[in-house]
This record gives structure tokens, sequence and C-alpha cells, in this order.
């Protein structure tokens, strides 16, 4: 009966030690750079895991004006917009450190978390 | 017994519970914490990173003095030592020691670079519409009138007094944020920050090397595509890159026109490249260097790297070809499918 009872605790503890390795792995190897971050200024506005994500449109107000942004296939974009350059637009969906920034209307979007491979893109 | 299976349980716990906790910056000392500032001045988004105990505070510092010399620099603003200059043109006008330094700087970069760098462009970057986004094409007569206005060496500058000559405007668009961002590195340098990211609109400037003692890697855009084109390692120095396949508008012509200007023709530079950058010590040179050898074409940027010392680059041409300099050498990975050639002196 003793030994029965010593053979389930180091059963137990070997599986809790192959799950903490096995948690560890996957933080490690899951895909990074996947959640975006949608500010107004200093604001987060919305916190989206790209992963899975349905496509749908965010529409971001800023003084009367507004910025279209597409969410399609995983992928983020500034799809039209109402400030006089549209640049925002024009750097089409995010794809690296470097964020889509709309300096008229004070719109910033970027990764979080890409840190692991590249720092900043310019 | 039960003592040695309990302590073989609770090491068990111990091990896999430390395998899952994970921190991406720590250096060999131990964590790094980092502290990160985002705000829009100077006419971009800037983002500053620091780590460690001090960065929080100097980071704050760093913001402050940011959008202080933005308001000494700005060509809008009306308390700005710049808009005094350009609204007093004719007269001489007494400014900050920070202004007299950069306009010393600006002025002593166009002369070095044949006038590529041209301080003084501002009215005919305004005429295409490039200052408020309301982008038009100004005829050629308009251009022509507008250019006489144009001429870093009617500027005078005497201690801190600076002049223009009537009708004349000054801009330091070209140095400001290069310049600020070093301002920016001395004072948190200043404070004992020894690893920082600070991005002013695509001027990179990097105090140290990451946390964990390894470079800072950054990701050059692909001038002609979505992605990067490669990533160059780096640290401690200054990064800066300039190109027209962002700020540009095409015109009813259907003919692309980007925001970096010719100060010979008046029209944006459409040249064999597609973008410059720039790696020196200083964020200040690099912001001068990208956007005046940008102006001079790839061999006329070769020339001047042979000529001058002091800093390295990357140019990427309008067929699609990668030209680095010996220096960068190593530093620098081309992801894209592009011919790589390296510039030798």
């Amino acid at each position: 009966m003793k030994k029965r009872k010593k053979l389930i605790i180091t059963a137990a503890a070997a599986l809790i030690f192959l799950a903490g390795i096995a948690g560890s792995l996957w933080i490690w190897l899951a895909p990074h750079g996947q959640t975006v971050e949608i500010l107004q200024d200093d604001k987060v506005l919305y916190t989206i895991d790209l992963t899975g994500q349905e496509d749908r449109i965010i529409q971001v107000e800023y003084e009367g004006r507004t910025n279209t942004v597409q969410i399609q296939n995983g992928r983020i974009r500034v799809l039209e917009a109402d400030c006089p350059d549209h640049t925002c637009v024009r750097m089409g969906w995010l794809d690296s450190a470097a964020p889509i920034v709309c300096l008229p209307n004070h719109l910033v979007i970027r990764f979080t978390g890409l840190h692991e491979t590249v720092d900043e893109a310019l | 017994m039960k003592r040695s299976v309990a302590l073989l349980l609770a090491i068990c716990l111990a091990m896999g519970m430390a395998a899952c906790s994970r921190s991406p910056r720590q250096n060999t000392e131990g964590p790094a914490e980092a502290f990160t500032r985002d705000f829009f001045a100077m006419n971009t988004y800037i983002s500053l990173t620091a780590y460690g105990e001090e960065a929080d505070t100097a980071l704050e510092q760093a913001q402050e003095r940011i959008q202080e010399l933005e308001g000494l620099w700005s060509v809008t603003d009306e308390n700005s030592d710049i808009f005094r200059i350009n609204q007093n043109s004719g007269q001489s006008v007494t400014v900050s020691g920070e202004t007299a330094r950069i306009v010393s700087f600006a002025l002593e970069m166009a002369e070095k670079t044949d006038g590529a760098l041209e301080p003084t462009i501002y009215p005919v970057l305004a005429a295409w519409g490039f200052t408020t986004e309301e982008h038009r094409i100004p005829a050629q007569e308009e251009i022509d009138g507008l250019l006489k206005s144009v001429g870093y060496r009617r500027v005078s500058l005497e201690g801190n007094t600076v002049q223009v000559e009537p009708g004349m405007m000054l801009d330091l668009g070209a140095v400001g944020k290069g310049y600020a961002s070093d301002e920016a590195a001395d004072l948190l340098r200043e404070a004992g920050v020894r690893s920082a990211l600070l991005d002013l609109g695509g001027n990179i400037l990097l105090i140290g090397s990451r946390p964990d003692g390894t470079p800072w890697r950054l990701g050059l855009r692909n001038p002609f595509e979505d992605g990067n084109l490669g990533i160059l390692t780096a640290s401690d120095c200054a990064v800066v890159t300039s190109g027209s396949y962002e700020n540009y508008f095409i015109g009813e012509d259907g003919v692309t026109y980007g925001h970096i200007l010719d100060p010979v023709t008046g029209h944006p530079v459409r040249n064999d490249l597609a973008s410059v950058t720039i790696v020196a010590e200083e964020g200040k040179l690099c912001d001068a260097l990208s956007t005046s050898l940008y102006v001079m074409g790839a061999e006329g940027a070769e020339e001047y790297w042979r000529g001058h010392s002091g800093f390295e680059m990357i140019l990427v041409t309008q067929d699609g070809q990668v030209l680095i300099t010996e220096g960068l050498e190593g530093q620098f990975t081309l992801d894209a499918d592009m011919e790589m050639r390296v510039i030798s002196r």
C-alpha cells in the first residue's frame, strides 16, 4: 500500500514537472507579434490578438474625422481615412515593428511583442 | 519516507514553475525593467524605450526636452525662435543657444553637401502642399519665383543672432529630429541609462545594446513593397533612413511626387535612389546626410562617403540594388530578393 502511494505521488510530481516544461516550451515557441494595439495619443483603444480573429472593420474617430481600420485574414491595416495625406492608408498591412501612424488623427497601430526578432523598423 | 516524497514533490513543483516563468529582457545582472514613452511631437510619432531603474524619470526628462526643442524650432508655433526669424526676415533676431547651435549645424551641413541639404527650401515645400498635406503641382513660374528666396548662404548667424533675407524662410525639418534625439540621449546617459532605443519617427538612436548585451536589431523597410529589406544589427549609434516611398502624392498627371525636394530644381527628387540609410554616432549627422545624400543620387552619395569619414550607409537603388559601405559589412543581413554590393574606400 505504502509502495503504491509513493508511486502515485512520484507520478504526480513527474506530471507537474513535465507540465511545467511543456508550458514553458509552449510560451517560448508560440508565435509572437500577433497581438496589436490601436492607440490614440497615449490611450490604448483596442488590444487585439490577430490569430484567429474574425474579419471586421473598426471605425476610430478623432475630432470629427475617421480612420477605418480593417482586420482581414489575420492582418490589420487602415483601409480608409479622412486625414488629408493618407500616408496611413499607403503604409498597407502592418507587417513589421514600424507602426502604422496617422499623424493628423493621432492614431497608431502597432504590434506588441515583436522584440524577440526586431526591435524597431525604419 | 514521507518527508523524502514531499521534498521530491516540492523540487519538481519549483522546477516546473521556474521553467514556466519567462522574462525576455534579462541581462546577466538580473532583470532590466523596460519603460516606454510614446507621444506626438515634432510632427511625428515618437517612441522612447529605456531599461533600468533610472529609466522612468530620465524618459520623462527626455520627453520634456524634445517638446521644449519643438517649441523652439517649430515653423508654425508663433512663440518659436524659427517663427520669429521667419516673421522678421530682413532683421536680426536673437535666439536661444540651442537654436543658434542647430542653425550653425544646418548651415555647416548645407555647405559640406554643396546645398543638397537646404534649410531654406520651406516656401517651395509649402507650394507643393507638403507642409499642409494639401498637395498640388505648382506652375514652373511659381517654383522659379520661390527659388529666388532659397539659398542657405544668405542666412547669417553671429553668436545667438540670426538673420534671413526678406522673404526667406528657415526650416530645421531635415535636422531637428536627429538633433533632438542626440539631446534626449545625452539626458538619458547622464541619468545612468545604459540601454535605450529612441525612435523619433524613424530617426533611431541606440544607447548601448539590448539589455541582454546583444546588439539591437533594426528592420530596414523595403522601399518597393511591404516588409523588411533586411536586418541591421547595431549598438551605440544613430540610424536614419530617407526616401520618398511613404510621404508622397500622385498628381492629376499620374506622376508620383515625393516629399524630398531637389533644391536646384525645386521639384521632388527623382533619381536612381529609392532610399538612403545612414549610420553614425550622432542622430543629427544621420538626419542631415540621409536627406542630402538622397538628393545627390547614388554616384554623388558614394563620392561623398569616400570624401568624408564618420558615417556608413546603405543605399537602395531604383533598379533594386543594395549598396552597403564596407563598415557595415557583417552587420546587415539582406532578406529581400535583391543584389547586394559592398562599397569600399
